[in-house]
């Protein structure tokens, strides 16, 4: 499974803060890093749930 | 490239947003620089919206609060336009689809009253009736507002240059405001925007020390403050909040204003907020709140405690004390009391009745984050040594105070004795308080009608201006104080919005 973040996203980090193995702040290119696509369901579920933290709908699952 | 537009508004936070839907129901052509990739900046964390009436009475009544706030020294115009425009703010909100839900309806006969003020100044929090934005998921809801509104604006024909800073505003030979220029970061093109009028929504210039240093002479030295720093910001990470909107009007012979820093006090460094505004890791900002006893540096009170909630007065009471930095201290009792019969003050933004594993806490925050300004110490003089608070000073504090507890009254600052809780028993928790908060605001002069003025009050023609770069004409200029809020800046936004609107109908 795939995450992916669109280009609407505010970087306001509330997916950095919660999820932290997932998201990294970027400062220097202005963006939110993806740490790695989940795998595990546990990792799968969090990935999920930070989907559903996100300010702005910007992050997406995707199969792949 | 080259664009025309009637319109040019600087930044596509609250004000900006609000200018833009002003600015399009007039029938006029209208593009927004933004210089971040996103829309919204820090009005992406606003939640709480005080909303004025579309009332006479109430519009009336929220003006003289907020006027005999300002000690009658903000601009009565543009505190008028704010409180007309207050109910533009909640139509528009609801307009882009974001749910309010309302916190506290107050009645006509009790605005500005106390009880119903949660420690703030009751001009500040009850002008009018408590509404919060609802967002999505862990979210605020500025940050459906701004998306929305983005969306919304698009629809209707106005154009958004992302991550495209505005650089320059262009005069013709009359003195009139005639373009626009920006550059865009990826590309590096430049994209000049012919207009007749520019509306400058920039926000403060929080992220900018020397603009700080100069304006408010506080010393900002990054979020962990180390040595020598003495204010702090929590607000929007990265924010990019640097006065480009302040640069641009002065340079075009706008005023200088005064800046003020944002009444909130925080604890610097990490491990407390997450690095957006109103999401903690901890119960920190809940202890801060409650009305123990406030230490300076020499170990001396400086203050009645039980305006611990009152952010704007304990923010202006650290900034006189030397060095503008203060220390919160309880014994382990307090502790106990904390834990177990629960808060004194409860703190709406961050709920809760009681407080868990407060050395925990205190624990995690010291070795984990490696935060250098809290501290849990078995003795005071530990306590001292490691704060950098005098000793003496501060025993000699504790006899008189602890005093005062065993009497039950405060016989220095008069406090609610139910307050008076002791420090005597190990171990100790301190904690090093800034003053702070979400931005600064004011810097930019304007008028009635949101035209940027010169130092002789004379408008700069079709030069406009709304949000926190202006919000000192509501406040009167204080040295802190006032709130860095969206719902300030949002009315502000609409007057602009028409009044740019209503200049270029006179033009023509």
């Amino acid at each position: 499974m795939k995450i992916e973040i669109k280009d609407y996203c505010i970087r306001c980090g509330i997916c950095v803060g919660l999820y932290p193995e997932l998201y990294a702040h970027n400062f220097e290119e202005d963006k939110i890093d993806i740490l790695a696509d989940p795998e595990t369901p546990e990792q799968i579920e969090r990935a999920k749930a930070s989907a559903a933290d996100c300010a702005v709908t910007a992050i997406f699952l995707n199969q792949g | 490239m080259r664009l025309s537009a009637d319109i040019v508004i600087m930044g596509s936070g609250a004000a900006g947003v609000s200018a833009a839907d002003a600015a399009l129901a007039k029938g006029k052509k209208v593009v927004i620089f933004e210089k971040r990739p996103f829309q919204g900046g820090v009005a992406n964390c606003a939640i709480q919206f005080i909303i004025v009436r579309n009332e006479k009475e109430y519009q009336d009544k929220a003006f003289q609060l907020l006027y005999e706030y300002s000690n009658y020294n903000g601009n009565p115009a543009v505190i008028r336009q704010y409180v007309n425009n207050s109910w533009r703010t909640k139509e528009f909100i609801e307009r882009m689809g974001v749910k309010m839900k309302a916190a506290d309806l107050v009645p006509l006969e009790d605005l500005g009253a106390p009880e119903r003020a949660d420690g703030f100044p009751p001009a500040l929090n009850v002008h009018g009736d408590d509404w919060m934005a609802l967002g999505r998921g862990k979210g605020h809801g500025g940050a459906l507002i701004c998306l929305n509104g983005r969306r919304d604006i698009e629809k209707r024909g106005g154009i958004y240059l992302l991550d495209t800073p505005l650089t320059d505003i262009r005069m013709d030979e009359e003195g009139k405001v005639c373009a626009a220029v920006g550059v865009n970061n990826q590309t590096g093109e430049e994209v000049v925007v012919d207009c007749k009028a520019v509306i400058i929504c920039a926000g403060g210039m929080m992220d900018d020390p020397d603009m700080i240093k100069k304006h408010t002479g506080f010393n900002y030295t990054g979020k962990n403050a180390p040595n020598g720093g003495n204010v702090t910001f929590n607000c929007f990470p990265n924010s990019k909040q640097t006065g480009d909107g302040h640069k641009l009007a002065w340079k075009l012979g706008g005023a200088v204003g005064a800046v003020s820093i944002e009444g909130h006090d925080l604890i610097p460094g990490p491990g407390i907020e997450m690095s957006t505004a109103w999401l903690t890791y901890n119960q920190f900002k809940i202890m801060t709140e409650q009305p123990y006893l406030w230490v300076n540096a020499n170990g001396e009170r400086f203050l009645d405690e039980s305006l611990s909630n009152n952010h704007m007065a304990i923010n202006r009471s650290i900034r006189n004390q030397p060095g503008r930095v203060s220390y919160m201290i309880f014994d382990d009792d307090t502790r106990r009391h904390l834990e177990e019969e629960g808060v004194d003050y409860f703190y709406f933004v961050f709920p809760a009745d009681k407080l868990t594993d407060i050395k925990g806490q205190f624990d995690d925050l010291i070795n984990n984050w490696k935060n250098e300004h809290v501290f849990m110490e078995d003795t005071l003089e530990a306590i001292c040594e490691k704060a950098g608070i005098d000793e003496s000073g501060l025993k000699k504090t504790l006899d008189r105070y602890n005093g005062f507890c065993d009497s039950g009254v405060d016989e220095e600052f008069a406090k609610d004795a139910k307050y008076l809780r002791p420090v005597r028993k190990g171990p100790f928790y301190a904690m090093r308080v800034f003053c702070g908060g979400y931005n600064t605001m004011g810097g930019i002069r304007v008028n009635g009608n949101m035209q940027v003025i010169t130092d002789a009050q004379k408008p700069i023609e079709g030069l406009f201006a709304a949000g926190d770069n202006v919000l000192n004409e509501i406040y009167g200029n204080p040295i802190i104080g006032g709130l860095g809020a969206a719902y300030f800046a949002m009315p502000l936004g609409f007057a602009a919005g028409d009044s740019a609107s209503d200049y270029i109908d006179t033009m023509s």
